[in-house]
């Protein structure tokens, strides 16, 4: 019994002298970092799944509004069961209930229009983006396997299923992880590869032509390979930095169906016709995403900064940053900041000119334009007492402009307000001439506010 | 157009001497209190990450970054 408490004490002291000394020894290392308070056990910078077997349910909501155009609700459900082995399964439920308006790609209006649809009669002010109403349900469907391959391997795959009125989407991808350099450093492979089809409502017009034309029938395919190379690296104990190249490759149908873009005859500046936008068959885009995170004694910041660049000629900068203040009782708060800029796809066009030969390829979709964008926003954590799990409240305020030429007002406006949307074809009914002076922006800001609630909840 | 994708290129190279390359200091198991936390990730919230990159996914001309997946939906 001595003997055995004898031993113990040697042990005690053995294990607390290593930890003072390896304390010591890692605080000398970087001179301008405190000592931790206690030496804590070991984790790795990414922890491997629990090896406690359970579940964990996540539930997300999404209110999403767009001014004067599009709304959504997206409920989306997952489950995950946790084996103990550490292996993950989850299944996800999503479902996308979208309404309101969509530009057509048609010129804005330089007059005041009344264009009469299915839906009724409207009015459309100087300046207003033609848009025509639509409705569509989505639908998705998503599996997904995790599975730790020893303690420095992690695999994944997942499989999914997506469904609209004219569109669907089904494919499957991979990744594989692994931690090297003392667990300090992970290096990620990952792809993906989606078989989409495109079924638009009336048939598939014909690019470039008259938006009266009749429409092909049948369904259209679009091939879409992903692949991802990363690197994440622990720098401090504070601080952990990471890259990402991702490469997608597009191929099929990837015009836009119901967009038109506006033929105008450069003399009267009078829209004689909305021709169906095209666009290439194949789009290479690349991303190379840089990160990092920084701990300090309580809050969390996150930056990233992505460029992009495909051989549509679209070049894009994203910064992204994000602050988690920790509050007291456990819940913290998240101011949310992102800057977007684009330069436009080199067929990008808001308009094209009557008399001169009709480019290859044409769109005057926004998304393809000179584009900038803000986003403001801020998430909230909480538990609620004597209630299980996890809830975040999320909102975000987007700000969306142009960088456009402004359309010159002189002259009138006879046709366009149309396009062809999949169930009301808009004409316009009456116009009149122009009176403003002022120029009207080929891409008119757009005020986009976004609401998310989650839950999890392990058990 | 070129030079900021040069630039681009290059800053990626750096990142990845540098994250590769021992010029951090190690980092003990027994230093990792803070990257053990479960929000110390790149994406501590996927889903909610996830729904925002569907947002500006539909919204702007640019994808990818984070993950290997795109597309899954026609996006008006």
């Amino acid at each position: 019994m001595q003997l055995n408490a004898r031993a113990s004490v040697r042990t005690a002291l053995r294990a607390a002298a290593c930890l003072v000394l390896a304390t010591g020894l890692s605080t000398a290392a970087r001179a301008d970092e405190p000592a931790p308070p206690a030496p804590a056990p070991a984790a790795a910078p990414v922890p491997i799944p629990t090896t406690t077997p359970g579940w964990q349910l996540d539930a997300t909501g999404l209110i999403y509004s767009e001014q004067s155009r599009t709304s959504v609700a997206e409920p989306i459900g997952r489950i995950t069961r946790i084996f103990q082995n550490g292996q993950t399964l989850s299944a996800q439920l999503a479902v996308d209930a979208m309404t309101g308006a969509t530009p057509t790609g048609a010129r804005p209006s330089l007059s005041t229009q009344t264009v009469t649809s299915a839906s009724g009669t409207s009015t459309h002010a100087v300046g207003e983006v033609p848009t025509h109403q639509y409705h569509d349900l989505r639908r998705a469907a998503e599996l997904e396997y995790g599975f730790p391959i020893g303690t420095l391997f992690q695999g994944g795959a997942n499989a999914h299923y997506s469904r609209e009125q004219d569109y669907q989407s089904i494919g499957a991808g991979g990744s594989a992880s692994i931690d090297v350099l003392h667990r300090l450093v992970t290096l990620t492979v990952g792809g993906g590869y989606n078989r989409d089809e495109v079924f638009p409502v009336g048939g598939t017009p014909i690019p470039l032509v008259d938006g009266s034309t009749p429409h092909e029938s049948g369904r259209q395919a679009k091939d879409v390979g992903s692949w991802l190379v990363g690197l994440s690296r622990v720098v401090t104990r504070r601080w952990l930095a990471g890259g990402n190249l991702t490469l997608t490759r597009e191929s099929g149908y990837l015009t836009e169906p119901y967009k038109v873009i506006s033929l105008i005859d450069p003399a009267t500046d009078l829209t004689q016709a909305q021709l169906n936008e095209g666009r290439p068959r194949a789009r290479d885009r690349r991303a190379a995403l840089a990160s990092a995170v920084y701990h300090q004694d309580s809050n969390i910041l996150y930056l990233e900064y992505r460029y992009y660049w495909d051989d549509w000629r679209v070049r894009s900068h994203t910064a992204d940053s994000r602050y988690l203040i920790a509050l007291p009782g456990g819940s913290h708060v998240t101011p949310h900041v992102r800057v977007y800029t684009q330069e436009a796809a080199d067929f990008y066009a808001p308009k094209l000119d009557l008399g001169q030969p009709l480019p290859e390829f044409a769109s005057s979709d926004y998304r393809l334009g000179p584009l900038n964008g803000v986003t403001f926003g801020a998430s909230y954590g909480f538990r609620m007492p004597n209630s299980p799990g996890e809830w975040t409240v999320s909102a975000e305020y987007i700000r969306q402009w142009g960088r456009g030429p402004a359309f010159p007002t002189a002259g009138g406006e006879g046709g366009g307000g149309g396009g062809q949307p999949p169930d009301t074809r808009a004409r316009p009914a009456a116009a009149q001439a122009i009176t403003d002076p002022q120029p009207i922006d080929t891409i008119p800001p757009l005020n986009i506010g976004s609401v998310v609630i989650g839950y999890t909840l392990r058990f | 157009m070129y030079r900021a994708r040069r630039l681009a290129w290059a800053a990626l190279a750096l990142l990845a001497l540098a994250l590769t390359s021992g010029c951090a200091a190690t980092v003990h198991p027994w230093d990792r209190d803070l990257l053990a936390d479960p929000k110390m990730k790149f994406r501590p919230a996927p889903m909610i990450s996830a729904v925002d990159d569907h947002i500006y996914f539909s919204k702007e001309g640019s994808m990818g970054g984070a993950t290997a997946a795109g597309g899954g939906c026609g996006c008006n």
